[in-house]
């Protein structure tokens, strides 16, 4: 999948970059742990989510038959 | 018996080769000597994971039979080696560090292994590490049946992670060379906080067949040794088409150097707030020191930074999902409970819960960031930034919260260029820079995918003008 310069540039606007995380408090628990790594997908999520995908982009693997 | 003293232990594969040539001492006496300190020394820095005596001196019979005969293979025969516990090796425990697998024993050799052994190499230990390569993410350096990799250095501090043993191993002299593995990091914050040259070769150049799988899409095997020279002796053997490898290129490697253009023609790109505000105070002067050395070889360094993605996020969450889907059976049994840390636990549990749609979205983002990178790559040859913001931590310390008193950098510059380098493939050679703190620091030289010769030329000159590679630890 080739992407136009144009199609790129748009990408990269609506990107945003990581924001610096503020220290939390260690976990205590292994219930707390678990919340805390479900908390960390969730805060990756948001990243991803706010970075546009151009329709055309594939995923990053290939198969060889 | 010939006496093998500390010169011997420091020695590079060409410096041992030439005396086992000269027959200053036999394969069988090296291994013994190597076997012995080894096992003295080995878990003084919880490097060792399993001592292999007697299949080692076997194999050092062989060579001496071959080297007697005239029936010379190369510069790897004869020499002693170690690697991580994560490489299977025919008929003798592979734990993967973890303790769910304390006793799992495996029926076949790693294609590396294999390779090392057709070389004859001897193998000599498999090599601690942190558990299933630290996949769930985790906090402590303990995290390892074995007990927390400490630096010999100073054995108050980590050797880093997930290659521990491998890097604690060669620095302190208990193995010529190492084989570890790296999805992220694992190959050069071990090789930086230890002070040893260490490469990650381009992703699919060396056989994952026997190896624990912790992410397929980013899993790569790589040599850490005393020098750029032995990196690519080695990697000339380890590398290499596999069909058992789904990730295989199907490409050889054949170490030349010499064929590289011109040192003085390479396009070298760096980020001055990588050096001046990036990396750690300490670390600083040494790292400007060695980013003069590299201008020295007459190399024009440009100013340049990466394009801007979420790499970490984009590389965390497909190790994540990747790793917890591989990981499934021990997270259903129960039995993952068992691993010593807390966050890995959770992290593997949690990575199971993520839904496809955000594993896809990352892999998406992940090809336009490769295209990008490739852009950059076109103007440049080389890209160099500090391998690690910093000497190894305590220890006690937990590696989540290192960063989070240091400033953020006004510019990205190629602060993240770990977590991109790993999501392209790409390779990189680490190389001891300096010290912070009396502390190892190390450079990253990271090039475009196959150009392994590139680096390890780079690397080469920059060893023959600098000689922190061949600073050994305190005794």
């Amino acid at each position: 999948m080739k992407l136009t310069r144009r199609e790129l540039g748009a990408t990269l606007a609506a990107g945003a970059p990581l924001a610096a995380q503020a220290p939390s408090p260690q976990p205590e628990t292994p219930a707390e742990e678990l919340k805390a790594a479900q908390a960390r997908l969730g805060r990756t999520t948001q990243t991803l989510s706010k970075f546009a995908v151009p329709l055309a982009a594939e995923p990053a693997f290939s198969f060889k038959a | 018996m010939a006496k093998i003293g500390d010169d011997v232990f420091f020695a590079t594969i060409g410096e041992l080769n030439a005396r086992l040539r000269a027959k200053e001492f036999s394969a069988a006496e090296l291994a013994r000597a190597f076997l012995d300190r080894l096992e003295k020394l080995g878990p003084r820095f919880n490097a060792l994971a399993l001592l292999l005596r007697e299949p080692a001196l076997k194999q050092a019979k062989e060579a001496d039979d071959e080297i007697k005969r005239g029936r010379l293979r190369g510069p790897l025969q004869g020499i002693p080696c170690g690697a991580k516990d994560l490489l299977s090796v025919a008929g003798q425990a592979t734990t993967w560090g973890a303790r769910p697998y304390a006793s799992q024993v495996f029926d076949y050799d790693a294609t590396v292994i294999e390779k090392l052994a057709s070389a004859r190499a001897v193998l000599i230990g498999k090599l601690a590490m942190v558990e299933l390569a630290g996949g769930g993410g985790y906090r402590y350096a303990a995290a390892s049946m074995f007990g927390p990799g400490l630096n010999p250095w100073d054995p108050t501090r980590w050797s880093g992670g997930s290659s521990s043993g491998s890097g604690s191993a060669v620095a302190a002299g208990l193995v010529p060379f190492a084989i570890g593995s790296e999805t992220w990091g694992s190959i050069l914050t071990p090789s930086s906080y230890c002070g040893v040259t260490g490469l990650r070769p381009t992703y699919g150049l060396v056989s994952r067949y026997g190896a624990m799988a912790l992410s397929w899409t980013m899993d790569k095997i790589g040599p850490m040794c005393r020098s750029a020279e032995d990196c690519g002796l080695v990697l000339r053997v380890i590398a290499g088409g596999d069909s058992n490898d789904p990730g295989s290129a199907g490409k050889s490697f054949y170490y030349g150097p010499q064929y590289v253009r011109p040192i003085q023609e390479l396009r070298v790109g760096f980020a001055p707030s990588d050096f001046e505000e990036w990396a750690e105070p300490a670390a600083r002067p040494d790292l400007v020191k060695a980013l003069e050395v590299l201008r020295g070889l007459g190399l024009p360094l440009k100013e340049t930074q990466l394009p801007e993605f979420p790499y970490g996020a984009v590389a965390g969450l497909i190790i994540d999902v990747e790793g917890s889907a591989i990981f499934e059976p021990l997270i259903e049994s129960g039995r993952v409970e068992e691993l010593a840390d807390q966050k890995q636990i959770a992290g593997l549990k949690a990575g199971l819960q993520a839904p496809a749609k955000d594993y896809l979205k990352a892999m998406r983002i992940r090809r336009l960031a490769q295209q990008e990178l490739r852009k950059l790559m076109v103007d440049f040859d080389v890209l160099v930034a500090p391998a690690t913001r910093g000497p190894a931590p305590k220890i006690t310390e937990p590696l989540d919260r290192r960063s989070a008193g240091l400033a953020k950098p006004k510019s990205r510059g190629l602060s993240e260029l770990g977590a991109a380098g790993n999501l392209a493939g790409l390779p990189a050679l680490c190389l001891p820079a300096g010290f912070a703190d009396g502390l190892p620091i190390a450079l990253q030289l990271v090039g475009r995918p196959f150009t392994e010769n590139t680096l390890l030329a780079l690397g080469r000159e920059f060893q023959q003008r600098s000689d922190w590679h061949r600073r050994r630890p305190p005794q």
